[in-house]
């Protein structure tokens, strides 16, 4: 009886011992051989990773992809779309080594691929022409310390999406223009006054369905933050930053707008004219202006003290790390980066061209143009640190610490939303990511 | 003889139990270029005395704790009910046995999706407009998943509804274990119904009912799916609803924390292993020893 029951204990210890080696190789693989990327022949099958996003989106990738396979014979794109709830996951997951030659990213991610070592700078596989048409908006969320790593097809922009027969009707005056924008007590006053015309007494839309423990809370409500003369982070650190007094009272205000918000669980609020405004991105313009017609109107977000603001970035195209054949890669993105491309995908998903020429020729961004608001938020940039009062658009930090900065803080959201303490869920949002910070040596890039 | 048994157990439990156990007592990130650095007892430290921390899981522990408590007493209830109900020669039982089944065919996700729907907490969600015309009107719109007092409720409701099938399908099969016999000599006792249940079919059953009562334990400590799912669609008060399986995957995948939530998952399967323990000496099967 003794002697088996001896030998499995045996088993188990040796089992039990070979379990730290085994965690430590695996470990180890994540950060280990310098990996780059190879230029390669310039020929032959790359595997592409795209998002599977709107259905109008990915159309217009699967036909630039088809076009760029019967145009010529030298590359051939193998398109793999992976669900884009799960996309982040699945490359965060996934070795340098198993991930495709070229694949798409959305933008606040990108400095955690590049620290990776997933993502290889794009410079000198794409051409310059192809650089230097990029907006300068697109080129900042891409850049790390002079290099590019992606850029996107298009960008992106946070609106209030206005509804004008039912903001007439309630007497409420809007701004026409980022100069006269209104200020939070403005938006505040409105919203009672709207309620006061509205069945329901509710409103306003702010997107409630698509949670805000997620990127759909930093992005858009991080302007707030900026709004108000916070940041998420300044210098690598949320403390001075997130925590400050007004940013505590621009997120109460926050708050108090809940019992005008519809929670539109059917996704069609505002296009059913149940609420007056909504606070949402670019993307919902053509079902939006499909449903009102010239009744709609496209206001900035309000402004809490810092000017107005608005979120800035969106999915990005960049070459992977370990690609074999990053010449080959490069002459896809310039496909997929020139007019014809960027203008059918910008027409199919309402986003503004990321593009200097693509965006001229736009018809609902140029001068005039019915979303000539978003454009005007774009062409004043403040890149991800220099937030001033008269620059509007902002990207989100370029850091690899952001999943961290973007969990924290959705969650700080959703419970504010949800009735918490603004200050202590906003302290607490600061005291998680500065730790985060200081055990992972602030996050540099090696 | 147990050899495969063995194997099979520090395969599937041993191996990445010991991997979670090394794992948390390093700073290890997902895919940092960071090696991983020795935390000896920190990330341990940190989830019981860093309140920011500490906090959330205790909570987290307390509503796994809560669920556990109200699911398996009234879940295993409700199952052996529907069971003794569709124990019977009915015409068509087959199709009243699989309609019963049917929600736990559907995935949890697809289910939180719909129970969201009822829950909605405008004056559109269907259980807030069923209310409203039950009571002529009087009952205005209520955010069931957004109030912390009935969050956590929604959230047992909608596991029940979904995992009941399962019980009742197992207590089924032990139902019809019990030999007609017994209940016809019962009858010829004159004892009657309450007394057969008492007497005949409770007995007959009991290693099932264990059986059950013990499963329920085991998933009703597993819940995250339904969290997660309504969580993301927005709307549910997540401190009121945060159970340690939800903490310990968004501390891993959200903010690739692996070391802090492999502490997480060490502590939660210690307490796991322990109170399915104490459950077993309490109740035990009368065929053991």
């Amino acid at each position: 009886m003794s002697s088996p029951s001896r030998k499995h204990r045996r088993t188990a210890r040796t089992g039990l011992a070979l379990v730290p080696l085994v965690a430590l190789a695996a470990c180890g693989s994540g950060g280990g051989s310098d990996a780059s990327a190879e230029a390669g022949s310039g020929k032959g099958t790359i595997s592409v990773w795209a998002h599977q996003g709107q259905k109008n989106e990915t159309s217009a990738l699967q036909n630039a992809v088809k076009s760029f396979n019967s145009s010529q014979n030298k590359v051939k794109v193998d398109l793999k779309l992976i669900p884009d709830t799960d996309y982040t996951k699945t490359i965060t997951a996934t070795d340098a080594s198993e991930l495709p030659d070229v694949m798409e990213f959305d933008g606040p991610t990108m400095a955690n691929f590049v620290y990776n070592k997933k993502l290889a700078p794009i410079d000198t596989y794409v051409s310059a022409k192809t650089l230097g048409n990029a907006t300068d908006a697109s080129k900042a969320q891409g850049e790390i310390d002079g290099k590019h790593y992606g850029l996107g097809m298009y960008d992106s922009g946070l609106g209030i999406y206005g509804n004008k027969k039912l903001l007439d009707a309630a007497g409420v005056k809007y701004p026409t223009s980022l100069s006269d924008d209104w200020t939070a007590a403005q938006f505040t006053a409105a919203l009672k006054a709207l309620k006061a015309k509205d069945s329901d007494g509710k409103p306003l839309d702010l997107q409630e369905t698509a949670g805000y423990a997620n990127e759909w809370g930093t992005y858009g409500f991080a302007p707030i933050v900026w709004s108000a003369g916070g940041s998420l982070l300044k210098d690598g650190k949320a403390e001075g930053a997130l925590d400050t007094p007004a940013v505590v009272s621009a997120l109460k205000t926050f708050q108090s707008w809940k019992t005008y918000v519809d929670p539109n669980t059917d996704g069609n609020a505002f296009a059913k004219g149940r609420v007056a405004l909504s606070w949402v991105g670019h993307w919902m313009y053509p079902a939006y202006s499909k449903a009102l017609g010239d009744d709609l109107v496209v206001l900035p977000l309000p402004d809490f003290g810092n000017g107005p603001k608005t979120g800035q970035g969106s999915w990005a195209w960049g070459i992977g790390a370990d690609t074999k054949n990053a010449k080959a890669a490069g002459t896809f993105l310039d496909t997929l980066l020139d007019d014809t491309n960027v203008t059918a995908m910008t027409t199919a998903n309402g986003a503004v061209p990321a593009t200097k020429t693509a965006l001229a020729k736009s018809s609902l961004y140029k001068q005039g143009g019915p979303l000539q608001l978003f454009a005007d938020q774009l062409a004043k940039p403040c890149g991800d640190s220099d937030i001033t009062k008269s620059c509007v658009a902002v990207t989100r930090p370029v850091t690899a610490g952001y999943p961290t900065v973007t969990a924290k803080f959705g969650e700080a959201l959703n419970s504010i939303y949800g009735g918490a303490d603004p200050k202590s869920a906003l302290e607490k949002a600061t005291r998680a990511i500065d730790q985060d910070y200081s055990d992972n040596a602030g996050y540099k890039i090696p | 003889m147990s050899a495969p048994a063995v194997v099979g157990l520090i395969a599937f439990v041993g191996v990445p139990f010991g991997y979670a156990v090394v794992l948390s007592f390093y700073n290890v990130r997902l895919g940092s270029p960071l090696a991983p650095s020795f935390f000896g007892l920190e990330q341990y430290r940190r989830l019981f005395t860093d309140p920011d921390l500490s906090g959330p899981f205790l909570r987290a522990l307390l509503n796994n704790l809560t669920f556990a408590v109200v699911v398996v007493p009234v879940q295993t209830a409700l199952a052996l009910g529907l069971a003794i109900l569709l124990n019977r020669k009915l015409k068509a039982i087959g199709l009243f046995r699989s309609l019963f089944f049917m929600p736990v065919v559907f995935p949890m996700a697809l289910v939180a999706v719909i129970w969201r729907l009822i829950l909605a907490r405008s004056d559109q969600g269907m259980l807030n407009s069923a209310l409203h015309a039950v009571s002529f009107g009087n009952w205005g719109a209520f955010d069931w998943l957004g109030d912390s007092a009935t969050a956590m409720a929604s959230i047992i409701v909608l596991s029940i509804w979904q995992g009941v099938g399962f019980q009742m399908v197992i207590l089924l099969a032990g139902l019809q274990q019990i030999p007609g016999e017994l209940y016809e000599a019962a009858e010829l006792d004159r004892a009657s119904r309450w007394q057969q249940f008492r007497h005949v079919t409770l007995p007959g059953i009991r290693g099932t009912l264990v059986f059950v009562v013990m499963l329920t334990s085991v998933l009703s400590f597993r819940v995250f799916d339904q969290v997660y799912v309504l969580v993301r669609g927005g709307g549910l008060d997540e401190d009121a609803t945060r159970t340690v399986m939800y903490q310990a995957v968004t501390t891993a995948f959200d903010q690739n924390n692996i070391g802090q939530a492999s502490a997480i998952t060490v502590v939660f399967f210690l307490i796991v292993v322990v109170l399915t323990l104490i459950q077993r000496r309490v109740v035990r099967p009368e065929n053991e020893d």
